[in-house]
């Protein structure tokens, strides 16, 4: 028995909008940390990317990593994302909902994702129609 | 009978050791020739062949290591996550770690560290001004992980299937990421990671040397590489128990517990042809790191080896 887990998007950020998005802390408003919504950038400079840490400030008595929301079995769709941190030949993919794919658009390709797995396989990866920058824009 | 086998499994690993299969046994370009097992097929073959192996036996991967192993290998991966000893804030790169066993264990002992860091901070910290108590409030002081990730990467779809429902088994819901990536050609910027390990993995890969200059070139500069792996044991009389066991005993096992004799017959058999301690010490060396250097975990049945990537050639020291 599969169970395919609900992928909640942070928003789609389009490139103009990255640099000041905030990213949509999805629907579990009880681990909501406003740490993040005030760093969207997340800790280790990933920018407003797919990632979204359930971070409660959880006790000593709490067990790791436990979902403290109360339900009776299965994962709790509200601390389910896409938890996908930076898996990207340059750090910045992020989540297309509509076609279900992590764009990296520094290269232009974008890579499936079946099962809440992102395939990352080169053959997998499928040429999206922007174009990279050129190489002269980036020259001072 | 058993004795005959025995000669022929014997005899079929010494033809093996000529010139061109030793090439092919190291994982290198061989032109298309190249061994799975102890049988003789294409790159092309030997990948799909070696898929369509985990894919048999991903749901039973960890009932069968179990068996196998009598549940040492737990004991191997506990040695081998405390070698790496990593800190709060480290990030992992567990390739080839399927079902994820590593990466829970890094998890767990990320976890403890951080809560003895957090437990002597509060010891010390005891009269706090009312200014402090709010700011503790305010902030997420209670950052459980430290802020460290792991990046679970395999190639094979069932195997990380598995690992997440293990995952979700486990209640392990932060620090995790999985990802379908080829070993040989990983999705990761150069310089990202802190730790990279492939625990039983590298013997699968089919171009080890490739699998190993991308370790190398993931990794950040100090950032250490870690592989634990059957390997060869030297002592003569525990090598003939362990290949009367390995041969007699573990596709039979297989076999009655996964119903797949044929993938734990080349299970075993790869673990023969995968390249001595020494060999290995060497190709890792080969591809940039440095202070490699292995330990034998049980007489050399299994070893870790380590490496160091110190600095980025490319850049002027």
């Amino acid at each position: 028995m599969l169970w395919v887990p609900q992928i909640q998007p942070l928003g789609s950020p389009s490139a103009q909008s990255r640099q000041g998005a905030q990213p949509k802390l999805g629907p579990c408003l009880a681990h909501t940390s406003p740490q993040l919504a005030a760093d969207p950038q997340g800790p280790l400079g990933w920018g407003p990317g797919p990632v979204a840490f359930c971070r409660e400030p959880w006790g000593r008595g709490r067990a790791l990593g436990r979902c403290p929301h109360p339900h009776s079995s299965g994962p709790c769709s509200s601390c389910l994302r896409l938890d996908v941190s930076p898996p990207s030949p340059t750090w910045l993919t992020r989540y297309e909902e509509a076609t279900n794919e992590l764009i990296n658009e520094e290269l232009g390709i974008a890579y499936p994702i079946i099962d809440g797995i992102p395939n990352m396989v080169p053959e997998a990866a499928r040429r999206t129609n922007k174009k990279p920058p050129a190489e002269g824009s980036e020259q001072p | 009978m058993a004795a005959v086998r025995l000669c022929r499994c014997r005899c079929r690993a010494l033809l093996s050791r000529s010139a061109g299969a030793l090439r092919a046994r190291r994982g290198l370009a061989a032109g298309p020739e190249m061994h799975f097992g102890f049988q003789t097929v294409t790159e092309e073959e030997r990948r799909e062949k070696i898929y369509q192996v985990f894919e048999n036996v991903a749901k039973k991967y960890d009932v069968m290591n179990d068996s196998m192993t009598l549940g040492i290998h737990r004991v191997w991966k506990d040695i081998f996550v405390h070698k790496m000893n990593p800190c709060p804030g480290t990030l992992l790169l567990d390739v080839a770690g399927g079902t994820g066993d590593i990466a829970f264990r890094f998890i767990n002992y990320v976890h403890s560290v951080r809560q003895r860091q957090l437990q002597r901070k509060l010891k010390h910290h005891q009269n706090l001004s009312w200014q402090e108590i709010f700011e503790s409030y305010q902030k997420d002081k209670f950052n459980s992980l430290g802020d460290s990730q792991v990046v679970v990467c395999d190639i094979n779809r069932e195997m990380l299937k598995v690992g997440k429902q293990k995952a979700q088994h486990l209640g392990y819901s932060e620090g995790l990421s999985w990802v379908l990536g080829n070993a040989e050609e990983l999705p990761f910027d150069d310089d990202k990671f802190d730790v990279y390990t492939i625990a039983f993995g590298i013997r699968n890969v089919t171009r080890i040397d490739l699998a190993l200059q991308e370790a190398y070139r993931v990794l950040k500069p100090g950032g250490r590489f870690l592989c634990l792996e059957f390997s060869h044991v030297s002592n003569p009389l525990l090598s003939r128990l362990y290949d009367l066991y390995s041969f007699q005993v573990i596709p039979v096992l297989g076999e009655v517990i996964a119903g797949d004799w044929k993938s734990y017959q080349y299970l075993v058999e790869s673990i023969r042809q995968f390249p001595p301690q020494e060999e290995l010490k060497a190709m890792i060396e080969d591809a940039g790191f440095f202070k490699v250097d292995y330990e034998n975990l049980n007489f050399g049945i299994v070893a870790i080896h380590s490496g160091f990537k110190l600095h980025n050639e490319n850049t002027s020291c």
